[in-house]
Order: structure tokens, then C-alpha cells, then sequence
């Protein structure tokens, strides 16, 4: 950059370059970048009321780190993540292929499954809840159960999940959807003219043809599950028995930073879920390299 | 590249400007807002207004509805940038947060010139109570007022030919008539579900204990007449004619009465005109009674000789920022807000209770439109004893820790006796803290 030498045109290029992503970098950073950095800061602060802080050092993270409900949530969120994530995916691909083979009211089917998206998370939560009701629900009904879903501990996270990954599965089908008809439809014939069934296609030929998207799907449904947070709020309340049993990360920032009105100790934890979200990424990128296929 | 820069921080300048000066009327009249929470009371408020811009032509109220939810992040952010509304409701469990930060005007000379003690003269020491802050001073005008009471369906009683609460009712009463109801109808007795205002608060009180000790810095949980209320609130979980927790965190108390599962609930008066409304087809199947009183309450040097009566009592007030930009004349519409006239037109639209001594029967015009069918008096008759709902500045940050602990007694993780330990221990720890800090 130094040393080159720009025409004038060129140099009024470059500037008409920078006014026109100025919008965009400019809200980044007072709206993203800006706001993190204060975060981190707040994280070692002491809210004294009213955007007034007092500096009190790691007096935050320690007693986070001794809080037996913080690493309760911090499992909560894991276990959330492992109960939405590799299910979510594999029913999205599967209804992926459903709406990639030949079938009637093809988009039909595709508006049904893109529909949960489409609807605001209050109103699925309301729905839900009704189906889940212990008393009343249908779900009950039709299992010929008696479990109270939504208070007992060992289920409530479970069904969040459920709505979790139900509400999910549309929006990352139509990503996979995307993907597969990517494909050339030349390698399927090339393979089954030597002798492959449809199953030796598909891991052959679709999962690796598909693993870039099945990446970025995978990436932005654990950042989406390790933040969860307004189906909890939606689906449950303060006084749920379970509650502890399902508050997530985000939930108990809320509940310290907006309800107990702690915000120092809730951007630590805000902290600490980045930071895990940052280490899976990582994880994830360094092990794509075993599995995703970029170049056929 | 530098001519280029400036060029632009310059549009950016003159566009920022632009925005700023966009808002600003143009009418020569003093525009002023008034945010408050609860729809139903949009039409009272407005009344209000309208009669004070009667006589003030030059000022125009704009009153704006932000949900419960939303309130007190956007009052909060609104109090940090200074662009809080010109006038606002206050509640209880923030008053002394704002209050002790300096954020909300001194109203206590409000009144100077219209007569000496005009506070003490014409509102309720609870009222007071509310618009106090740390420092004595008063940092609102009382509102309104309010206190649960004891909602029961006759048809039930009937049926299980069990006589209707009455003045005398105790605990006792209320668990018999719960079991009778129960075996004769199959439905619930009474709701005995997890809340503090309409719930165990009251009962503590009745029994001698207190939340928080008359100076608001030791908390009574774990004290004799605490610890007995909280183990019959809790242990009523127990009986078959009560749910479980686990159903009142699904169903709601409320929509269990009102789908006529159920006999008895505690409601808070400022709910009682929305129930008409919301359910024509319990009309005149269903009344209101003063809450059991406990039949044997714990005496001990702090707690208040009522004959084991008590309910809870909380009130709102109108508040205005301290560095508000058209101080004057807001202080002149609040104080309007304070006067007879005013809160008469507040009580007969039916919003809430007058907090104007002798101004709360206005209050039952709004129930004559339905045929007068409950009896209103005894929530008059119950703020003879009514006791200001607990809170100290430390408030927000112990009552969500204490929640916690309280559903974790509820799903039988906590025995209860250790978590109401744990809840002393946790006001206590958190009020200390609060006033080693100030």
C-alpha cells in the first residue's frame, strides 16, 4: 500500500469504494464491535445504577466460577447444543432430500416446512405449551403419558429442544436444499451406470458433494443453540419448578443484568459464552478439514 | 484524501443536525409525555389530562402505554440519557433506585402554598411510605392504592353446602372448606400457588412474622411467626384439593378459577373490574371477602397486634426526572394529579383506587355499570390494616435470588426450613451490602 502510485481516477475509485461500505463498517462498529468492547470492560465492573460502574477487577468471574447455578446453566447450554444440533441437522437433510426428489405439490411442502420461520417465537411458544400442558395437553393425550414436560427437571430442556430443533428444520433444509441441487446429476449416473445403489450415492456422492453447506449450517445452529435464550423465556417463567434444570446461558444474563439489574456480573457471562463459542468454532474449523469436500 | 474526509464528517454533521432539530413543535404550546404501563388505565389517565389542559390551554399531555416488560429498561436507559418521559408512574420496588440516584425530582414542597402538611393530611402512611425516598424526602405524588383479596365462587360453596367466607374466617376455615368443596365437587379448594404479593407476604404478616423488620434491614423468614406461614403456604401444595406447582407454572391460577376448576384464589384489587369484563358469564356467580385471618399468630416484641389480620398493601405515584426540561409546568400538572379533583375523575373512571383519603368510594362507580354484583367494601374495610408491601433498596437484587430458592423448596429439592435459612441469609447479605455501598 505504501509505495503504490494511484492515478487520480484511480484514487477517486478507491474513495467512492470507501463511502459506499462506510454504512456498513460504521454500523459494525458502533453497533457490534463498540458495544463488545464496553462489555468486556463492564464484565469487570460493578453496577452501581444508572450506566455508572465501578471498577472491582475479576471480583465478577470469581463469583461466577463459584456459583453452582452458573456451571448448572453452562451444562444446560452444552447439553441443549447436543440435543438440537446433530438431530436438527440430520432430520433438516432428510427432509432436504424429501423436497429434492420428485414429488407433488413440491412447494407446497417447502412452504410447510419453511413456515415455523416465518412465525414470530411468542406465538410458537404459546403453542407449544399448550401441547405440552401435563394437565390437558396433547402430546399427553396421544402418548398416553402423564409427564408434566415443561416443570419436571429431567424433561424441560428436552422440550425446548424439541420446539428448538422443530422450528429450525425449514430454514436449514432450504440451505441443504440449495446444496444439493448444486450437485451434477452427471455423478449419479456415472455411478449407478457402474453399479451403485442409492445408498452408496449418498455417502459417496451427496454428503461429501454437500459438506461445504452442512458446515455453515452446522456453525450457525450451535452459535444459534449456545445462545438460546427467548424460547426458554417464552415457554417457561420465574416461578417453574425446573427452572434450574433449564435456564441456559443468556437466560441467567437476562435474570442478572436485567431483572437483579446486575449488569457487571451479567456481561461476564455474556464473556464466558462468547469465549465458548469461539472455542467450538475453532474446534470446528481445524476438524472440517477431515470432513468437508471442497474440491470435486 | 483529507479534503475527501472532511467532506464527509461535514454531510454526516449537517444529517445529524437534521435529525436532532426534527423533533420540536412548532405550535407555541408546552408538549409534555406521560408514560405509564397498564392499558386499562389509559382512558382514567387521559380524563386526567384532559382536565388539566382544560384549564391550561397552552399545555398538551401526550399519555404513552409501554408494557410492564419494557418499562423500567426503557425508564432506565431513558434516566441514563437524560430523556426521561416529563411525567411517569413510579412503582414501589424502584422508587428508592431512582430516588436515591438523584434522578427523580423533590416533590416535597409541592404543596407549600396550598396548605401546611398537605401530604399527612390527605394520604395514607403507606402512601407516604411509597413516595419516600432513603432520605425522607418525597419524590412522587400518591396515585392510588391497592390490597388482594380472598375471590371465591358461590355456586361451589353451595354445592358443597359450605357457608361463604365471612369477617371471622381463619387458616382453619379456609383449609376445611377446601377439603369440603373438594369431596362434594371434585374441584380444587383454594390456589395456594407461588407469589409473594398475592401470596405467602400476607399470610406471613397475619401470623406475626415479617419480610422485612420495621427499619428494612433484617429480613424474618426464618423467624417464628415467618417460618409457620411460609410451612402452611407451602405445605398446602400438600393437599389433594390444592395444585402442585408444577400446575401453576402450566395453567396460572387465575385461568384455573376462572374455567370454574377451582373455589378460591387471592387477587389484587386492580384486577377485580378487568375480571368483570373479561368473564360476562361468572357474573354473579362469584364474590369477593376480606383474607382468613390467622387463627393463632406468633406474638413476639416485632410483630403488630392485629388479631391475625393483615393483607398487603402497595400504591403507584407520579414522578417527573430532576433535570426535566419544562420542570415548572410538570410540577404544576403533578401537582394537579394530587388534588381532589383529580383523583375523583382517576377513581370514577375505574382505574384504580384513589390514594386521596376520603376520595376511594369513586372507585365503585365503575362496578355499578356491572349491577354492583361483588362486595367492594371489604377492600375499603381491609386497608384498616394493611401493611405496605417489603422492600428496601436492595430489593431488585435479593428478590430474584430469593425466588430462586423458593422454587427449588417448591420441587422439593430445598427442604424448607434450610431455604428459608438460605432467603434470610440472602436479603440480609444483599441489604448489608446495599448499605455498606451507599
Amino acid at each position: 500500500m505504501k509505495n503504490r502510485k494511484l492515478s487520480a481516477s484511480a484514487r477517486r475509485e478507491e474513495n467512492w469504494g470507501w463511502l459506499l461500505v462506510a454504512p456498513t463498517i460504521i454500523g459494525l462498529f458502533v453497533l457490534n464491535i463498540w458495544p463488545f468492547i464496553q462489555t468486556i470492560y463492564t464484565s469487570f465492573c460493578e453496577h452501581l445504577g444508572f450506566g455508572h460502574y465501578r471498577f472491582i477487577g475479576l471480583d465478577n468471574y470469581i463469583e461466577m466460577f463459584r456459583n453452582p447455578d452458573f456451571w448448572k446453566a453452562t451444562w444446560n447450554t452444552v447439553y441443549f447444543c447436543i440435543l438440537t444440533v446433530p438431530v436438527g441437522i440430520a432430520l433438516a437433510l432428510f427432509v432436504a432430500m424429501l423436497l429434492n426428489a420428485k414429488v407433488k405439490f413440491k412447494g407446497g411442502f417447502r412452504t410447510i416446512f419453511f413456515l415455523p420461520m416465518v412465525c414470530a417465537p411468542a406465538a410458537i411458544a404459546m403453542v407449544w405449551q399448550v401441547i405440552f400442558n401435563g394437565d390437558s395437553g396433547i402430546l399427553n393425550q396421544i402418548l398416553g403419558t402423564h409427564i408434566q414436560w415443561i416443570t419436571n427437571s429431567k424433561t424441560a430442556i428436552i422440550a425446548v429442544a424439541i420446539v428448538s430443533t422443530w422450528s429450525s428444520i425449514g430454514y436449514d433444509a432450504v440451505l441443504l436444499l440449495a446444496g444439493l441441487q448444486n450437485i451434477n446429476k452427471q455423478l449419479y449416473e456415472a455411478s449407478s451406470i457402474d453399479g451403485a445403489g442409492k445408498i452408496r450415492q449418498f455417502f459417496n456422492i451427496t454428503l461429501p458433494m454437500i459438506s461445504p453447506t452442512m458446515f455453515s449450517v452446522l456453525i450457525m445452529r450451535l452459535m444459534a443453540s449456545m445462545k438460546v435464550y427467548d424460547l426458554i423465556y417464552m415457554m417457561s417463567d420465574d416461578t417453574n419448578p425446573a427452572m434450574a434444570d433449564m435456564q441456559s446461558l443468556m437466560y441467567l444474563f437476562y435474570r442478572s443484568s436485567f431483572v437483579a439489574g446486575d449488569r457487571g456480573y451479567g456481561s461476564a457471562i455474556v464473556v464466558w459464552t462468547v469465549a465458548l463459542i469461539l472455542l467450538v468454532t475453532l474446534i470446528q474449523f481445524w476438524g472440517q478439514k477431515k470432513w468437508v469436500t471442497y474440491d470435486i | 484524501m483529507k479534503k475527501f474526509l472532511r467532506g464527509m464528517a461535514a454531510v454526516l454533521l449537517v444529517a445529524l443536525m437534521l435529525s436532532v432539530s426534527g423533533c420540536g413543535a412548532s405550535d407555541g404550546k408546552t408538549h409534555l409525555t406521560f408514560q405509564i404501563w397498564d392499558t386499562n388505565q389509559r382512558q382514567g389517565m387521559q380524563d386526567m389530562c384532559d382536565a388539566y389542559t382544560a384549564q391550561h390551554p397552552d399545555v398538551v399531555i401526550d399519555v404513552q402505554v409501554v408494557s410492564w416488560n419494557e418499562y423500567w429498561t426503557k425508564l432506565e436507559a431513558a434516566a441514563e440519557s437524560n430523556t426521561m418521559p416529563d411525567i411517569f408512574w413510579m412503582h414501589t420496588n424502584q422508587l428508592l433506585y431512582y430516588a436515591d440516584f438523584g434522578m427523580l425530582a423533590d416533590v416535597t414542597d409541592l404543596y407549600d402554598d396550598v396548605e401546611p402538611g398537605y401530604y399527612q393530611n390527605h394520604f395514607s402512611e403507606i402512601s407516604l411510605g411509597n413516595i419516600s425516598g432513603s432520605d425522607g424526602r418525597y419524590y412522587g405524588v400518591p396515585k392510588d392504592k391497592d390490597n388482594g383479596v380472598l375471590v371465591y365462587n358461590k355456586e361451589m360453596f353451595d354445592a358443597a353446602g359450605v357457608a361463604y367466607p365471612d369477617d371471622d374466617w381463619t387458616w382453619d376455615d379456609l383449609t376445611e372448606a377446601s377439603q369440603k368443596i373438594y369431596d362434594a365437587t371434585g374441584n380444587y379448594g383454594y390456589l395456594a400457588y407461588l407469589d409473594d404479593q398475592l401470596g405467602y407476604w400476607a399470610y406471613v404478616y397475619q401470623n406475626g412474622g415479617y419480610i422485612l423488620s420495621a427499619d428494612r434491614t433484617a429480613c424474618g423468614f426464618n423467624q417464628p411467626g415467618g417460618k409457620e406461614a411460609m410451612e402452611f403456604y407451602i405445605g398446602m401444595q400438600q393437599e389433594e384439593w390444592c395444585p402442585d406447582q408444577n400446575f401453576f407454572t402450566q395453567n396460572g391460577a387465575g385461568a384455573t378459577f376462572w374455567s370454574q376448576r377451582a373455589a378460591m384464589f387471592m387477587e389484587g384489587s386492580w384486577s377485580l373490574l378487568g375480571a368483570l369484563k373479561d368473564h360476562p358469564e361468572m357474573l354473579g356467580k362469584w364474590d369477593i371477602a376480606k383474607l382468613p385471618k390467622a387463627p393463632d399468630p406468633v406474638s413476639t416484641p416485632e410483630s403488630l397486634d392485629q388479631d391475625g389480620r393483615a393483607c398487603m398493601s402497595n400504591g403507584l405515584c407520579y414522578s417527573t426526572g430532576a433535570h426535566g426540561k419544562n420542570l415548572e409546568i410538570v410540577k404544576d400538572v403533578l401537582k394537579y394529579f394530587g388534588t381532589e379533583e383529580a383523583q375523583l375523575i382517576q377513581g370514577r373512571s375505574g382505574a384504580a383506587i384513589p390514594a386521596y383519603l376520603g376520595t376511594e368510594e369513586s372507585w365503585r362507580t365503575a362496578f355499578e355499570e356491572y349491577g354492583d354484583p361483588i362486595n367492594v367494601d371489604c377492600i375499603f374495610e381491609q386497608f384498616d390494616y394493611a401493611i405496605q408491601v417489603p422492600y428496601n433498596s436492595a430489593s431488585p437484587r435479593w428478590k430474584s435470588q430469593v425466588l430462586d430458592v423458593l422454587t427449588q423448596v417448591y420441587a422439593g429439592n430445598q427442604e424448607v426450613d434450610a431455604g428459608l435459612d438460605k432467603m434470610t441469609e440472602i436479603v440480609n447479605t444483599e441489604t448489608a451490602k446495599k448499605l455498606a455501598g451507599n
